[in-house]
């Protein structure tokens, strides 16, 4: 029989070495990737739902932090699918695997709203309280980020 | 005391035995440890980075590192309770683990130089050298702690 792309990751001599010898240190530093992701992210949200630096305007947090956020979300992807191909075939049936991809891709259309659509009045916002609009979308980043990392801790005991 | 002794004693506890006997208590326990760690490393990250100049720099010195320090402190507390709780959940995976006690003497150590920069922070406008890399040996050590951290599960104990 054909073996499937899943089967065919996971043997190729990235997915065999990470699986054998490397998954402990890719994984190590996917940790560390992720507390810098949702670290910069929940501080941003926090601003935005008004729970901490509100000294600070909206525009100078979401500059400074933001191209931080991104390149910690490179290093979380590039660590991630290392891990995936490690074990490729067991994590497509993982349920807590999928849904935090599933939630990984609403996070990413709430941001893309977010800066689409919502961040275009921030003048108006920017040194005091947020819209309602922007309030929410703090508040949904918050709560998605959370469920990201139950789904990730939740993936090793299923 | 025998650390055995003690491992064998805290295991047999009702509030260990709680948490054994539950399917879901160690991973909720674990994502409130990885959320505390992420905030915990973001805060140490733009601390350190204050030094150099680099991400958030619109306070005082002296108004951030206090800030800065004080969110640590309370972030350590939880994550103290939370790590607290998954020691007597398994005595037998921590207490004799080789990775939980780097993490620690990592974190003792941290703990000293964050209060060290908070305290030479609080008198002055511009960072030192001195600061700078003291900062950046912090963050090495908060980099440790993750590792060792995530190690435990990994290193043989005895």
């Amino acid at each position: 029989m054909q073996p499937s792309f899943f089967e065919w990751l996971q043997n190729t001599p990235v997915g065999i070495a990470v699986g054998e010898t490397w998954f402990p240190w890719v994984e190590s530093t996917h940790v560390l990737f992720m507390a810098v992701v949702t670290g910069s992210i929940l501080t941003v949200d926090a601003r935005l739902l008004g729970l901490g630096f509100r000294h600070l305007r909206v525009t100078y947090i979401a500059r400074r932090l933001l191209p931080i956020t991104w390149i910690a979300f490179a290093g979380s992807v590039v660590t991630g699918t290392l891990m995936f191909m490690a074990n490729a075939t067991n994590y497509i049936h993982n349920k807590p695997f999928l849904f935090k991809m599933g939630l990984l891709l609403l996070l990413g259309l709430n941001m893309l709203y977010f800066h689409l659509l919502t961040y275009r009045s921030v003048e108006l916002w920017d040194h005091g309280r947020p819209s309602v609009a922007a309030r929410t979308a703090g508040l949904i980043s918050t709560t998605l980020w959370l469920a990201v990392i139950c789904c990730g801790r939740w993936i090793g005991f299923v | 005391m025998d650390l055995h002794r003690f491992g064998d004693w805290l295991a047999a506890t009702p509030p260990s035995q709680a948490i054994q006997a539950s399917t879901w208590a160690i991973p909720t326990i674990q994502s409130v440890h990885i959320v505390a760690l992420a905030l915990t490393f973001t805060t140490a990250l733009l601390l350190s980075l204050r030094f150099a100049g680099l991400g958030l720099t619109a306070e005082p010195l002296a108004q951030f590192a206090t800030r800065s320090a004080r969110r640590i402190w309370l972030l350590l507390v939880v994550l103290a309770c939370s790590g607290a709780l998954l020691i007597t959940a398994e005595p037998g995976r921590t207490l004799f683990n080789p990775a939980f006690y780097a993490k620690m003497a990592m974190l003792a150590v941290v703990i000293v130089l964050t209060l060290w920069l908070a305290a030479t922070a609080r008198r002055m406008e511009k960072p030192t050298g001195t600061q700078l890399v003291v900062a950046a040996v912090a963050m090495l050590l908060w980099i440790g702690i993750i590792f060792a951290g995530r190690f435990i599960a990994y290193v043989e104990h005895y």
